[in-house]
């Protein structure tokens, strides 16, 4: 049947964190969403749109929520949306092989009367796990469609879309067939309207609220569910809609509806699910190894290495032919300019700006790559929400939540999505906390610093000394949280960690593909952008002076500015103009300090060995030894973050105050542990 | 007894909880309610441990273990 209608069909993709409603998303818009196996990866909405049979789709994925009581920000962005008018249809998506909970807000969805239908979803682990779901049964019993799919493998997608075309101007309710053993005296027969029934008690007690309610406020519409609602002294409704009624909601009968609506679901559950499972014997072996009370710590910090020697070891071997290849891009286009006579400063700009700066960052992108990759494996493997188990402990002695622990996981990677992870903690103290150390983990713009500069000063050492940056940075991270814990006086004296550890799986090479990809391309876009831009000023400020263009670089705008802020660096090993222009460049984007050396001592290729043959010999003409080398990199691993995390803890926290005030924090925390290195350094060298 | 003092391998019945509404409601959104049961998985000594509600597993702090108190 082919559905035309004039205006476009609004679906909202419903369900438990970490059921892959994400997934399904990306199935039909070909959007290329992130999804990872931790709950709480979707912490915004997002719409997308597609064509399918001449009818428009609006498709919305929503951040997982467990219930429509809401009390988390996810929570209540879910409510908020269904609850409006900007959605015609409901798609509930359920992981069928943890039936048990999703079907808990499939009943709550049901309730509140818009038009809903199941998709179940990850058939395959269901049947790979010698499990049956009675898909012709579960409809009788719920009075909703309910469509199998498989959205890793594209399954049943045509159907539940044409499923919802069909099913949003159904009024007339499907038939319901249950076969009730229990007699009861009530005198409706509500399994003729309503899926969901409670006992006699409470169904007396909907009945008169009702009535009340419709007295009260004849515009309600679905007056059961705000019946029940008010039941269950849901605030936002008693605040909406207050029944000043003691004698018919005398307490709150949370619990019980609660607890009704689980003893149905097991009743659904007996009459649909086949073969119940046996237990998912994996996940459980591969926990007491992982989440071992002894060895969970150790493991975890074994694969953190193993992610970092993997990125510096095989990352520098690919390295190695990007720089061949940038070695003969850039001298071929010197050679080629020289011979098409183009003006010096044109060729200048060109070569020593724009490939320089530029060209110098692109090679790194192998050594990102394989991070990001490993990223990848551990978050779609089901381990990152273990790391939040892991941690706990040592996260409680600093106040803060094992939870906590998954942005800074991902602050290796980049901050900007770290920091929106933040999001997921429950409490508002955590998530600034959070916020505020989560900058000091070291991101993979940060490893280009790290990568030029051991090379040039710690030579066999080299990989030692870059890997020593990302624990400084973590314990830098521990040691702010726990200074904080000491002088934060409202503590939450508790330590509330709460998070779903979802089923391990295999990670799937569709998913790794497209968040590794999104990876690398963020990082193309950046070269292609901030650090072209930053390239370009960078060479403008040492080529032009308050006199024009000058050979000398010591007459230009950018000498001036980095000798005004010397004095600032000296106390800390950094009292060289070159340095302090690149670090303050490299508040654009990290990787510009890298790039603007390049500019600044007019090195085409600062990766390859006569790059850093000729970086090395600049840098020793003007005193800079191993030591200030381990100031440089300790510095820019720790202050202001770069302009897009600025930008994104700004909207998170929707002050420019908080905002300024993390960046000011983040300027003397760099200082004084750089200060403390160089003159520690000092003392022993 | 609490549930911190749960036995992993052992599958108790709720008796009460006290906890800050927030916490309780999300709780019992999860299925974890007085008279519902929960399933100890794994425990650290003094800390967070991995239980079984409704089917799915969670891991909860200590901060929550300590205030649900069991049917003995």
């Amino acid at each position: 049947m082919v559905v035309t209608m004039a205006h476009q069909l609004s679906i909202g993709f419903v369900g438990n964190p970490n059921c892959g409603k994400t997934t399904l998303f990306n199935a039909y818009t070909g959007a290329n969403l992130k999804v990872a196996n931790w709950p709480g990866v979707t912490v915004e909405k997002k719409e997308g749109r597609f064509q399918f049979h001449d009818q428009e789709y609006k498709l919305v994925d929503l951040p997982g929520t467990y219930s429509l009581t809401s009390y988390t920000m996810e929570e209540q962005v879910s409510r908020q949306y269904i609850l409006s008018d900007d959605v015609d249809v409901i798609i509930d998506v359920a992981d069928a092989s943890s039936l048990e909970r999703n079907l808990y807000l499939t009943l709550q969805l049901i309730e509140l009367g818009k038009p809903v239908i199941l998709a179940l979803n990850m058939m395959d682990i269901v049947e790979k796990r010698g499990m049956e779901i009675d898909t012709h049964r579960l409809p009788e019993m719920l009075g909703i469609p309910v469509i199998p799919v498989s959205a890793r493998r594209k399954t049943g997608l045509d159907i539940l879309m044409h499923a919802a075309a069909h099913h949003k101007d159904q009024h007339e309710e499907m038939p319901l067939i249950h076969h009730h053993t229990q007699q009861t005296k009530h005198a409706h027969s509500h399994h003729k309207e309503f899926v969901m029934v409670y006992s006699d008690e409470l169904e007396d007690k909907i009945d008169l609220v009702s009535e009340a309610l419709k007295a009260a406020y004849p515009e309600i519409d679905n007056l059961r569910w705000h019946a029940i609602k008010l039941l269950e002294n849901d605030r936002e409704i008693c605040e909406k809609y207050p029944l000043h009624r003691p004698d018919l909601l005398e307490r709150s009968y949370e619990k019980d509806i609660i607890n009704q609506k689980y003893a149905f679901i097991r009743e659904v559950l007996q009459e649909v699910l086949v073969n119940k499972e046996q237990k998912a014997a994996i996940t459980d072996k591969a926990d007491q190894l992982f989440t071992h009370r002894f060895l969970g710590l150790p493991i975890f910090l074994v694969i953190m290495a193993l992610v970092f020697f993997l990125t510096f070891t095989v990352g520098d071997w690919l390295k190695s032919y990007f720089e061949l290849g940038l070695e003969l891009f850039s001298s071929g286009v010197l050679s080629g300019l020289k011979s098409l006579q183009v003006p010096d400063m044109l060729i200048s700009l060109l070569v020593d700006g724009i490939i320089a700066g530029v060209g110098g960052i692109l090679t790194f992108l192998p050594n990102i790559f394989i991070l990001f990759l490993a990223l990848a494996f551990l978050e779609d493997s089901g381990y990152m929400a273990r790391v939040a188990y892991v941690m706990d402990g040592i996260m409680g002695k600093l106040g803060l939540s094992g939870r906590s622990f998954i942005p800074m996981v991902l602050g290796f990677g980049c901050s900007v999505p770290a920091i929106m992870a933040s999001r997921a903690l429950e409490n508002k103290r955590d998530r600034y906390k959070t916020m505020l150390i989560t900058p000091f983990m070291s991101c993979s713009a940060r490893l280009p610093i790290y990568v030029l500069f051991s090379g040039l000063f710690f030579e066999e050492y080299a990989m030692l000394a870059a890997f020593s940056m990302y624990v400084l940075g973590m314990l830098v991270a521990i040691l702010c949280a726990f200074l904080m814990h000491l002088i934060d006086r409202k503590k939450t004296q508790e330590n509330a960690l709460l998070i779903e550890l979802p089923e391990y799986k295999a990670p799937s090479a569709h998913t790794i593909f497209i968040y590794v990809w999104e990876k690398v391309k963020d990082y193309l876009t950046k070269a292609g952008t901030t650090i072209f831009f930053a390239s370009i000023i960078m060479w403008f400020l040492l080529n032009f002076g308050p006199s024009g263009f000058s050979g000398e670089m010591s007459d230009t705008f950018g000498s001036l500015l980095g000798k005004a802020l010397v004095p600032f660096f000296t106390p800390i090993g950094l009292g060289f103009w070159q340095i302090a222009v690149a670090l303050i460049a490299g508040i654009s984007a990290k990787e510009v300090v890298v790039s603007s050396c390049a500019v600044l001592f007019g090195i085409s290729n600062i990766t390859s060995d006569a790059g850093m043959a000729a970086m090395a010999a600049s840098l020793t003409g003007i005193g800079f030894s191993a030591l200030n080398a381990y100031a440089l990199m300790t510095f820019s691993l720790l202050y202001v973050p770069c302009a897009a995390t600025l930008a994104t803890i700004k909207k998170e926290t929707g002050s420019w105050g908080w905002t300024g005030l993390c960046a000011l924090f983040q300027i003397c925390v760099a200082w004084v542990v750089t200060f403390l290195i160089y003159h520690i350094g000092l003392l022993l060298f | 007894m609490t549930l911190q003092e749960g036995i992993p391998g052992r599958e108790y019945v709720v008796e009460s909880m006290e906890l800050p509404i927030e916490t309780e409601r999300r709780l019992e959104a999860l299925g974890l309610i007085e008279g519902g049961s929960v399933f100890v998985l794994r425990k650290k000594r003094r800390g967070a441990m991995i239980v079984k509600i409704q089917g799915a597993r969670f891991a909860l702090g200590l901060g929550i273990t300590k205030k649900i108190l069991l049917q003995a």
